[in-house]
């Protein structure tokens, strides 16, 4: 039995939470902070500590450091946390974002909040047990939870509408979680119907991937829809995104960042882990749809954020297109599209994290976000201007930063499936960078009106709250391989898991081969060993 | 000669149809009281007639509990009856509306 | 022979009691002998109360006249205790299968369901004894009196839960109502409670004459009244003119509809929770239903699982009329407890859905459902007591305005109770609903199950409003800057409301109040906006206690098993 570091991971911020409601009121006002935010470092600490002893390699597939215990009994329902590489790097960049969330201040005067805090460290909990639940019911209880202290964090803004906002976040949500609360159910009984007699129903995600893969595929298309619909309010794919910009306009900003760069990573997350690797036949048969909406998602939310005078809400469209990138990589089903997809939720949670952290920078000085309101900061605040155009560019996808990796996978892998929906989603990014940079230049650029003359650069407590988010867009761009070998194995695997179930998918090759394609030992679904090495010659693996 | 049973099942439906529609229509309190105890007797009665068809006690003994229970009904009702009219001359529903509904 | 041909299969050791014909020789068929068969341990939570009513009763007689704080309330909580302690023994006593008895000249039934209504009623009795108190006082209104009513009502509502047939469910629904009616009447100087009191008199008589009649109905196509043998004769029969049998269910059904306010048989609650003193609405909210749903359950699942077909689209209609018109009627509402009235209608919606699948998951679901909203209900009604002032002054929205202020331990359970009735994980609440739902999609009924959950979203908006309205500014004049804030009441533990910008503040409870009042007409709103007193609101011991158990036993039950094993082997019981 080795240390349980995931029940760690997912208990320590709801310890600390608990411990920061509990503090007697004449506690000085230091002591919540520093319980959050170290708090918040311990946690970062664990979970650097699981990237770095991660085992790589392709025998390394299934799960890590995985825990389980039984929960409901009688139920099928387990408390059930583990690790792979798909979900690693999501859980290390939300341990990263949140500190540095909470130490932003949601109100410009006064000290932090302890509701604040508070709501922010529950939320951290939340997310990590949703990235790391190995269980649908354990999956979806942590999803859905979410959707109180996001409220109470957006309702914690100055936003003069943020009360409708966080209203508006939680309906919609919570609507969006009604389908998949019946489609986990569905699949659970339909699943527990036909185990053979005497093995226990469960909701672990092994099991469930096991039966939901040989239901009839009708069924598997209504259960897909019914998850689909619950991850794209999440995410938000487009027709679904409303909410969205009032939500990440109202809340604070660091509010705003965890749910750009966080909290709409479930909605993609769930999307790969609960929808596409539990149906996957479902998933190809319906990838045309997703397609289609992620390269509107791409293009629309590209236009829209460029017709924004608002800052803050032209990254918040920005997000749109960021989401309809990624759901275009995952429904690519190459390996080259999966592992962008992942590494493109991980770039962005860092830098659209990061642009609206620096947003609300601008914002702390200039009390606005209006377009028209900012001009020439460049030169009497040069650092933050230099640092926010390397974010920029980092998601822009310039390369030798992060974005370039992702961006470069995800159409790769895609345009070898789905050629046209990769040429949209190209176009896209283009516009993307045109409207990123557009807005760059008239917050940046130009003589510095008469208003904007006199504020200060950037604090050293900013520029320490940046740095971090600096140094990992650096460095995953230049040296992305520790990323790289830790998610390909996972990506391999469920690739060959979505051969499996559907033969008739040829994937062709594409060329970019990670190695070779030996079926993991601890892998979650029973591939027979001739489907797998065909596939892995189809896919035209070389060493 | 005799009365067939079913004879007497319409009578009692017809009586309980009666009281409903009395508890339905009328607005005077205590009238719409009376229309529940009639209701009550067409119950009584029709459980004494099947009673008497099936050859079985079970339903006459039933028609004791329904008395019973009448009768218990009658001290409630007429007590919360008069306790509002102590505040009020009038005895109609209508005049009841200071709740919504 | 089996209780569930057809349904949930295996046979039960009541069917094999009902075939040794010594136990099974009930009131109506006993002939000859007077010597009836009485287990009293199966009747024990009922003598108990009964018991303790009495009690009350000739110690108010007996005792000097004066008041007597607390005497009232604490032996009611007592003998609340000891039903709920009554009741576990007998679940312990039952896990041995042969200890379950068709007893008391067949009229009552000593199973795992009985003993588990036992315990809900019984911790019923105890929170409502609890809540009642303090109300009682601030209003001038104490004496034993009101206890007396509670007890014997509890009695009524375990009796109903433990009847082996339609007369003696009919004794202990009128034992319920009538003490209801007299509760629901109580407040003497409140005109509002004398109206609801009579309106739910006629309504609740009218629909008890409506039950009997199908009681009737029943008893001359089938021969009985008692389960069993309703039960027997329906599977040894192929009733060809079911007419008589169709009515008789119908009107059963609609009969009981009334009593746990399902639509369309609902249209007196709003009023009655409105007018009724507001502890009694907690109280009868969990009881009333508890017991008309204990009642349902048993006559459709025992006496006429073989009409399933007849009786299943009737309660489906029910469900979803209950789920959705509960839902959205309570959106539009600026009255606190007619918006908490129609939540109550939505939730027996769930229940109802959980009752129509007819099946074992679907029995254990209402239990549990049941059970765990006895606590949600009671927990909120006893904190709108507390905020509606004295004389019940205040009962709208705006009542609740600011409580994170006044007190945040209030306003931080009372948060817990509201996203439970929403069904938010980790409370009791969601749980309920995975169980019903799960129970409907285990029959293939997606359509309900959607509709189901559509229904909760809905609901969630009128709970998030009311949580919302707790964290707005009591006072919504701006702040000025550098005030020393929260003298009275300091910051919430947990809240949203931080210092604020001050600036902002004006327009953001401008924003929150307009959400608040959202669809309201309006007058309506100015009312619901009218801004209660800043000053701390002072909780009462007992209730702080009771809202305290509430609160915990709601986190309890939605994130460990024992709630939900007990519920889940009360089906258990019927598939041995």
């Amino acid at each position: 039995m080795s240390f349980p570091i995931l029940d760690v991971v997912v208990l320590l911020p709801l310890g600390a939470a608990l411990a920061i409601a509990l503090l007697p009121r004449q506690a000085p006002m230091a002591l919540p902070k520093w319980l959050g935010l170290g708090s918040g470092v311990v946690e970062l600490g664990f979970v650097l500590w699981t990237v770095v002893a991660f085992k790589t390699g392709n025998n390394h597939a299934g799960f890590q450091f995985t825990s389980r215990e039984p929960w409901f009994g009688p139920l099928g329902i387990s408390w059930y946390l583990g690790v792979d590489g798909i979900s690693l790097f999501l859980v290390a960049v939300t341990a990263l974002l949140f500190p540095i969330a909470m130490a932003t201040r949601p109100s410009p005067e006064g000290a932090l909040p302890r509701s604040y805090l508070g709501w922010m460290l529950v939320l951290e909990s939340a997310c990590m047990a949703s990235f790391l639940s190995l269980d649908a019911f354990l999956f979806f209880i942590a999803f859905e939870v979410t959707l109180v202290p996001g409220y109470f964090v957006i309702l914690g803004g100055l936003g003069e509408r943020r009360a409708y906002a966080a209203t508006k976040f939680f309906l919609y949500t919570f609507a969006g979680s009604a389908f998949l609360f019946v489609g986990i159910l569905a699949t659970y009984l339909l699943v527990a119907a036909r185990l053979p007699a005497g093995s226990p129903a469960s909701f672990d995600i092994i099991t469930l991937a096991r039966g939901a893969m040989h239901l009839p595929l009708a069924d598997q298309e209504l259960l897909l829809v019914a998850f689909g619909v619950a991850f794209a309010v999440k995410m938000p794919l487009v027709p679904f995104h409303t909410w969205m910009p009032d939500a990440y306009t109202q809340a604070p900003t660091g509010g705003s960042m965890v749910l750009s760069g966080i909290l709409f990573k479930l909605g993609a997350y769930g999307i790969l882990r609960w929808g596409i690797f539990l149906f996957p036949r479902a998933a190809v048969d319906l990838a045309p749809l997703a397609l289609t909406l992620g390269a509107v998602g791409v293009v629309w939310g590209s236009v829209v954020a460029a017709m924004q005078r608002d800052l803050k809400r032209l990254v918040a469209y920005g997000t749109v297109a960021g989401v309809g990138f990624i759901v275009v990589g995952l429904f690519g089903f190459t390996v080259q599209g999966i592992t962008g997809g992942v590494v493109e939720m991980v770039n962005h949670g860092l830098s659209i994290g990061g642009l609206f952290l620096l947003v609300g920078m601008v914002w702390e000085r200039r009390r606005t976000h209006e377009l028209d309101q900012l001009g020439g900061l460049q030169t009497v605040a040069p650092v933050l201007g230099w640092v926010f155009m390397a974010v920029l560019l980092s998601a822009v996808g310039l390369p030798g930063l992060n974005g370039f990796i992702g961006e470069l996978l995800v159409l790769l892998g895609t345009f070898i499936t789905h050629r046209w929906w990769a040429v949209v989603a190209t176009s896209g990014a283009l516009l993307g960078a045109i409207y990123l940079l557009w807005a760059y230049q008239r917050v940046f650029h130009g003589p510095a009106k008469a208003v904007n003359a006199g504020i200060r650069d950037m604090t050293w407590g900013e520029r320490a709250a940046i740095a971090p988010l600096l140094a990992g867009i650096v460095f995953i761009g230049v040296y992305p391989q520790p990323l790289l070998s830790r998610i390909q194995p996972a990506v391999d695997h469920l690739v060959a898991h979505i051969e499996y179930a559907d033969p008739s998918l040829k994937i062709p090759s594409s060329g970019q081969g990670h190695g070779t394609f030996a079926v993991p030992a601890n892998q979650v679904v029973d591939v027979p060993a001739g489907t797998t090495s065909s596939a892995a010659a189809g896919r035209g693996g070389r060493p | 000669m005799t009365v067939p049973g079913p004879w007497y099942l319409v009578l009692a439906a017809c009586l309980f149809g009666i009281g409903g529609a009395g508890v339905l229509v009328r607005r005077n309190i205590l009238v719409m009281y009376m229309c529940i105890e009639l209701m009550l007797n067409g119950v009584n009665l029709t459980f004494v007639t099947f009673s008497r068809m099936l050859d079985d006690l079970g339903g006459q003994a039933s028609v004791f509990f329904v008395l019973v229970v009448a009768a218990a009904e009658v001290v409630v009702g007429l007590g919360i009856i008069v306790a509002i009219y102590r505040r009020r001359t009038g005895a109609t529903a209508d005049d009841v509306s200071s709740l919504k509904g | 022979m089996t209780i569930f041909a057809g349904t949930a299969g295996p046979g039960c050791t009541i069917s094999n009691l009902v075939t040794s014909e010594a136990k099974v020789s009930g009131l109506c068929t006993a002939k000859g002998s007077l010597s009836i068969p009485v287990e009293y341990r199966s009747i024990a939570p009922v003598l108990i109360l009964g018991v303790a009513a009495l009690v009350l009763l000739v110690l108010s007689a007996t005792l000097p006249k004066r008041r007597y704080p607390g005497l009232w309330a604490g032996l009611t909580a007592l003998a609340g205790i000891a039903t709920t302690v009554d009741g576990i023994v007998q679940w312990a006593n039952l896990d041995n299968p042969a200890n379950t008895a068709l007893t008391v000249g067949g009229q009552v039934l000593y199973d795992h369901f009985s003993a588990f209504f036992a315990i809900l009623f019984g911790c019923a009795t105890t929170l409502g004894a609890a809540i009642s108190d303090s109300y009682l006082s601030r209003e001038a209104l104490d004496g034993p009196e009101p206890y007396v009513l509670m007890l014997a009502c509890s009695a009524g509502a375990v009796l109903m839960a433990e009847a082996a047939g339609l007369i003696t469910l009919f004794l202990g629904l009128e034992v319920l109502s009538i003490s209801l009616y007299t509760m629901t009447a109580y407040h003497r100087r409140r005109a509002a409670s004398g109206e609801a009191g009579l309106k739910y008199f006629i309504l609740g008589s009218f629909s008890s004459a409506v039950f009997i009649y199908g009681a009737a109905l029943v008893y001359g196509a089938t021969g009985s009244t008692q389960y069993f043998e309703i039960f027997q004769f329906l599977t040894g029969t192929v009733v060809v003119h079911d007419g008589v049998l169709l009515a008789g269910m119908a009107l059963l059904v609609a009969g009981l509809g009334f009593k746990v306010a399902a639509v369309p048989f609902h249209f007196w609650a709003p009023d009655v929770y409105q007018g009724a003193p507001t502890p009694f609405v907690g109280y009868m909210a969990a009881v009333a239903k508890a017991a008309g749903f204990a009642g349902l359950l048993r006559a459709l699942m025992l006496a006429l699982p073989t009409q399933v077909s007849s009786w299943r689209p009737a309660i489906w209609v029910l469900a979803v009329a209950s789920v959705l018109v509960g839902s959205v009627m309570a959106l539009v509402q600026a009255d606190l407890k007619r918006l908490l009235a129609y939540s109550s209608i939505s939730q027996a919606g769930y229940v109802l859905i959980g009752l129509q699948a007819g099946t074992q998951a679907g029995w254990s679901a209402a239990s549990f459902y049941l059970f765990t909203y006895l606590f949600m209900v009671v927990g909120t009604f006893a904190v709108v007591g507390l905020t509606q002032g004295r004389g019940e002054v205040r009962n709208d929205l705006g009542s609740i305005r600011g409580l994170g202020q006044r007190n945040p331990w209030l306003a931080g359970g009372m948060l817990v109770l509201l996203l439970a009735q929403a069904g938010v994980p980790l409370t009791s609440g969601f749980l309920g609903k995975w169980l019903v739902i799960s129970a409907v999609i285990g029959k293939g009924q997606y359509e309900l199950a959607l509709i189901g959950m559509v229904g909760a979203a809905i609901a969630a908006f009128a709970y998030l409003r009311v949580a919302l309205l707790m964290y707005v500014p009591a006072a919504p004049t701006p702040a000025r800057p550098g005030q020393p804030r929260g003298e009275g009441g300091g910051e919430p533990a947990v809240a949203p409301t931080g210092p604020g910008a001050p600036s902002g503040l004006a327009e953001v409870a401008g924003d929150l109040e307009a959400l608040a009042t959202a669809g309201l007409g309006a007058t309506a709103t100015a009312v619901a906006l009218r801004a209660p007193s800043t000053a701390r609101l002072r909780v009462p011991r007992a209730t702080a206690a009771a809202i305290a158990v509430c609160v915990a036993f709601t986190v309890f039950a939605g994130v460990s098993t024992p709630v939900l094993s007990l519920a889940h082997s009360i089906g258990l019981t019927w598939s041995l």
